[in-house]
């Protein structure tokens, strides 16, 4: 490996990580010496106290498994339904619809989603629906336009002769996209599933206007809850935000085996 | 075909069940719901606690304690109130009470409020609270948020300085006095961003000899304070402290580093609201500051604002009676003192001031001074009933920020500023 | 097999969506609910007229926060994936650190951003200076030169991992045939990365674009964060005004004017950008 190659990836990390060192020695810091000036790289003393904090005074613990349950669910089921529209329309035939399809998905990420909270609240208020860690999962859940259009960037990169030999073979399109398409995507269902996730995670706006009930709350909205009129309590949001990154960053962790594995075995043979 | 009904089947199946999911309500049991606005972790965990002693003395009311985030508060206060979501007790700032008394959406409280014996240890200015809008009250002021003059005790000894600035002339010099660049020290932790507004202009207004207590920016003889012959003068002192006492970085200070700035010493004089006290006693202790009075402007007099927060009750809400038995109890004398000494803001009942020492002596001892001396320091209000209001603290924003950087003169600015509130 | 997706899609957004740009053709302001009625392009011309919020600067800002952040988000991110691609020692622990930038909350980003650039507290001033390429701390946000430059910095180092990872994952899918083919023929590394890696992974490099544009202009977390729009507006967006209006100044109708603005202009573009991309896929 050239040193040129690894004086840009050093760089590349080092600007990555810069701020996270921030964040972790802030959250192990004496709240006396977060404050201080000159700035203190290397604190005298490390303490946890700030996590015993979060997670007794703040209950932090509700907050994650709330999250978890959320981020999961809807991710999981976002994922089922944009993989398969996302292969649908990638194999769609009708060239002129497919646009139309194409550009109406887009479409809903135009939407700025401030602007959208209100006529969303008040249909979700009309049904009676606020306030229910359900209906915040249906409601991500429903977010699917991310899905299936990387979806189906990726399986445009797929041969339509993958699957036509499954089919010849007696499955129905469905079977072939479980048993050949999708072993093939691996990396791009590992990447998908890992920012639907991750999006999910770290939602907040909906989150606060939805939800009220405090046993109901998510990881975002207990973070954000440390700003008060009388400022930001940084010790606890700092420990939150380190506890708030594991689950994603272990996600991110094990998925970019997946998405890299497919180097050394998965050249589509043609 | 076939998987799209069983799609929508499924999707119409869960919101069945999420719907039936909803608790019924049961024939004698109650359950109210109390959105915050001023959420903090301390307050809520207050809050609940008086929530428990109110539960426990009436056993068929359950409360719900509703605190989103305080970034998030006004805008889910908005939405929830105006889709009429069930809600019997709301925090209400002083800033947008009035949409609501415009849309009919509080309860009248004057007749609540005159059969209830504690309302008569509460403050004038409580009443003038109270009575916010169309002088009729729509909700019960539960604490003050007041400005006064945070000063570093131990950083001002060691520059060498032991007065107490009592004059906005005097403040200016002694933040001028203390500033070296070169070594960091500077002298007033100003507010650049963030509605810099409430700090701003009330620095300004100080020398002017006429504010109307209604409009802060009218005079009293009706023409606009922006016009008035002393106001660019005063502006362009406030500038000059900002250019020789302020780091130029201290334009995009908001709440946050101007706090941070008083508490690492950079800079010693600190304008705040008293909720600012707690925040400062866990970052450096309360011996190495005081508080004193704002200081007065050329006119003997200074002008204050009286931000408040205060229950109210939606005018839907169907349990209006168990609401009010709460309010009563969370607004008594003893409860409104503990929240205070807990959350930092200024309590509303005379009696507490008279009686506890917690608030009559110390650092609070400033604010005392500040409410009961009224021929030097005069209680004004933002004019909060005017349309062009909401917009406002963007515009001067960003137009103070241009003055203060020179892109534009005081006197553009104070014209622009005029012809906003024309 | 779309219908489902379709379906979800027009309860979540498409039915909402016509009541918000319903919205900016009311009058609707919540200071006086007793009046709104249908006010035709009042709203519009409000939003657009107004003499305190330059409307030409607003535009400036949001095509140079969206341009600025999204070519250097991609190249970054595109190189980051490239050199990702080969296996090398640590790699996999590598790419886990490189790649966390992205799951960190919105509102944090903001904040944790304006304390780094803080001028006086701030860790890039303080870094700076000891390596000695500053004398004086500078006033990343309190400087209306550089306060753009400071956010679309911290959007870029949010945005790097998402291509990273799209990219990452679309290179898995180039055959190494074609690559194999290529260096017969003679061509250099330069000469592979045009011929062959970016019209293989085109379609993923379509959509990734779009949808980061789009997300960039709608989300005004880190500005807000960091300048709340200042100094000066020199970060006012579209998508920060829009939240000025709708949450602060509680005009819902100029709000939503301010968001079909928004719609329109993304709409316009994701027309021309993919009728001019479908042109050079191999396929659509």
């Amino acid at each position: 490996m050239g040193s040129g190659k690894v004086l840009i990836l050093f760089f590349y990390l080092a600007f990555a990580v810069m701020p996270l060192y921030w964040i972790i020695i802030t959250s192990l810091k004496d709240i006396k010496e977060i404050y201080t000036f000159p700035l203190l790289y290397f604190p005298s003393q490390l303490g946890l106290e700030s996590y015993r904090k979060l997670f007794s005074f703040a209950k932090f613990g509700i907050y994650f498994r709330n999250s978890l349950l959320v981020s999961a669910l809807a991710a999981t089921g976002a994922l089922i339904v944009c993989l398969i529209s996302g292969f649908g329309l990638s194999r769609y035939r009708l060239k002129r619809s497919k646009k139309a399809i194409l550009l109406g998905l887009y479409f809903t990420q135009m939407v700025p989603g401030f602007l959208l909270m209100i006529p969303l609240f008040t249909m979700l208020s009309r049904l009676r629906l606020t306030d229910s860690l359900g209906a915040l999962i249906a409601v991500y859940g429903m977010t699917v336009a991310f899905g299936t259009i990387m979806s189906k960037s990726f399986f445009d990169r797929i041969p339509v002769s993958l699957e036509e030999a499954a089919l010849i073979d007696g499955c129905n399109t469905l079977q072939a996209l479980y048993h050949v398409i999708l072993p093939v995507s691996l990396p791009a269902v590992v990447a998908i599933l890992s920012f639907e996730f991750v999006g999910f995670w770290n939602e907040l706006f909906l989150a606060v206007m939805l939800l009220s009930t405090d046993t109901n709350m998510t990881v975002p909205v207990a973070l954000n809850s440390f700003i008060s009129k009388s400022g930001v309590e940084w010790d606890v949001l700092s420990a939150g935000l380190v506890v708030a990154l594991l689950p994603t960053m272990i996600l991110f962790a094990i998925g970019q085996k997946f998405i890299i594995a497919g180097l050394t075995e998965g050249s589509v043979k043609g | 075909m076939k998987r799209v009904c069983a799609v929508v089947s499924f999707v119409i199946l869960v919101m069945g069940c999420l719907a039936l999911a909803q608790p019924c309500a049961a024939a004698e049991a109650v359950k109210l719901n109390l959105l915050e606005r001023y959420t903090s972790p301390e307050r809520t965990a207050f809050i609940k606690d008086v929530v428990k002693t109110f539960e426990a003395a009436h056993p068929n009311i359950t409360i719900n304690v509703i605190s989103p985030p305080f970034d998030q508060a006004e805008a889910k206060l908005n939405m929830m109130i105006n889709a009429k979501e069930p809600l019997d007790i709301v925090e209400i700032s002083n800033l947008t009470i009035k949409q609501f008394v415009n849309n009919g959406l509080l309860e009248n409280l004057e007749s609540r409020i005159a059969s209830w014996p504690d309302a008569k240890s509460w403050l004038p200015l409580t009443f003038s609270a109270a009575r916010f809008v169309d002088n009729t009250a729509y909700l019960m002021p539960e604490f003050y948020f007041i400005k006064a003059l945070f000063m570093r005790t131990d950083v001002l000894k060691k520059l060498g300085v032991d007065t107490v600035p009592t004059t906005m002339q005097q403040l200016y010099d002694l933040s001028k006095k203390i500033t070296k660049p070169a070594a960091n020290q500077y002298g007033f932790a100003f507010r650049g961003k963030g509605n810099p507004y409430r700090t701003s202009d009330y620095m300004i207004l100080a020398d002017l000899p006429n504010v109307d207590p209604k409009n802060v920016y009218r005079t009293t003889d009706g023409k606009l304070v922006f016009e008035h012959s002393q106001f660019v003068k005063s502006l362009k002192a406030y500038i000059e402290l900002f250019k020789t006492a302020v780091p130029p970085d201290g334009i995009n200070w908001g709440f946050s580093e101007q706090v941070n700035a008083f508490a690492s010493g950079v800079a010693p004089l600190l304008i705040q609201d008293p909720d600012t006290v707690a925040l400062v006693d866990r970052q450096i202790g309360r011996d190495k500051y005081t508080v004193v009075p704002m200081p007065l402007g050329i006119s003997g007099k200074t002008y204050l604002d009286y931000g408040f927060g205060g229950l109210a009750i939606p005018s839907y809400s169907t349990n209006k009676d168990a609401a009010w038995e709460f309010m009563k109890l969370f607004s008594a004398p003893k409860q409104n003192a503990e929240l205070c000494k807990k959350y930092g803001p200024l309590p509303t009942h005379a009696v507490t001031y008279k009686e506890d020492p917690y608030f009559s002596t110390g650092v609070y001892k400033a604010w005392a001074v500040e409410m009961n001396t009224p021929d030097k320091y005069t209680f004004v209000r933002f004019p909060t009933d005017s349309p062009v209001f909401p917009g406002w603290a963007q515009v001067q924003q960003q137009s103070m920020q241009a003055t203060l950087l020179g892109q534009i003169t005081a006197e553009e600015a104070a014209a622009k500023w005029a012809g906003y509130w024309k | 097999m779309l219908m489902p997706a379709l379906l979800l899609l027009a309860l979540r957004i498409y039915l909402p969506v016509v009541q918000s740009i319903a919205l900016a053709f009311r009058q609707y302001n919540l200071l006086n609910l007793s009046n709104t009625g249908f006010n035709g392009l009042a709203n519009f011309r409000a939003v657009i007229l107004d003499p305190n919020a330059d409307f030409l600067r607003i535009l400036l800002n949001t095509f140079v926060w969206v341009a600025g952040s999204l070519i250097l988000q991609f190249v970054l991110g595109f190189t980051l994936a490239l050199l990702l691609c080969k296996p090398f020692p640590g790699r996999g622990l590598y790419a886990s650190c490189v790649f966390y930038p992205w799951a960190v909350s919105g509102f944090a980003i903001g904040l944790v951003w304006s304390w780094l650039f803080n001028g006086q507290f701030g860790l890039v001033n303080d870094v700076l200076m000891r390596l000695g390429f500053l004398a004086h701390p500078i006033g990343f946000l309190s400087n209306p030169r550089f306060a753009m430059m400071s956010v679309i910095v911290a959007n870029v180092w949010y945005g790097i991992p998402f291509f990273g990872i799209m990219l990452l994952a679309a290179l898995q899918s180039v055959p190494r045939e074609l690559y194999e083919s290529a260096e017969v023929e003679g061509a250099g590394k330069i000469r592979q990365l045009f011929s062959v890696t970016i019209p293989c992974v085109l379609p993923v490099i379509v959509s990734t674009t779009l949808l980061r544009m789009m997300w960039i202009m709608n989300f005004p977390d880190i500005i807000y964060g960091m300048t709340d729009g200042g100094p000066v507006n020199s970060t006012t967006t579209l998508a920060i005004q829009m939240i000025n209006r709708t949450y602060l100044e509680f005009n819902y109708g100029q709000g939503a004017a301010i968001g079909v603005i928004i719609m329109a202009i993304q709409f316009t573009y994701a027309f021309i950008y993919l009728s001019v991309s479908s042109r050079s896929e191999i396929e659509l």
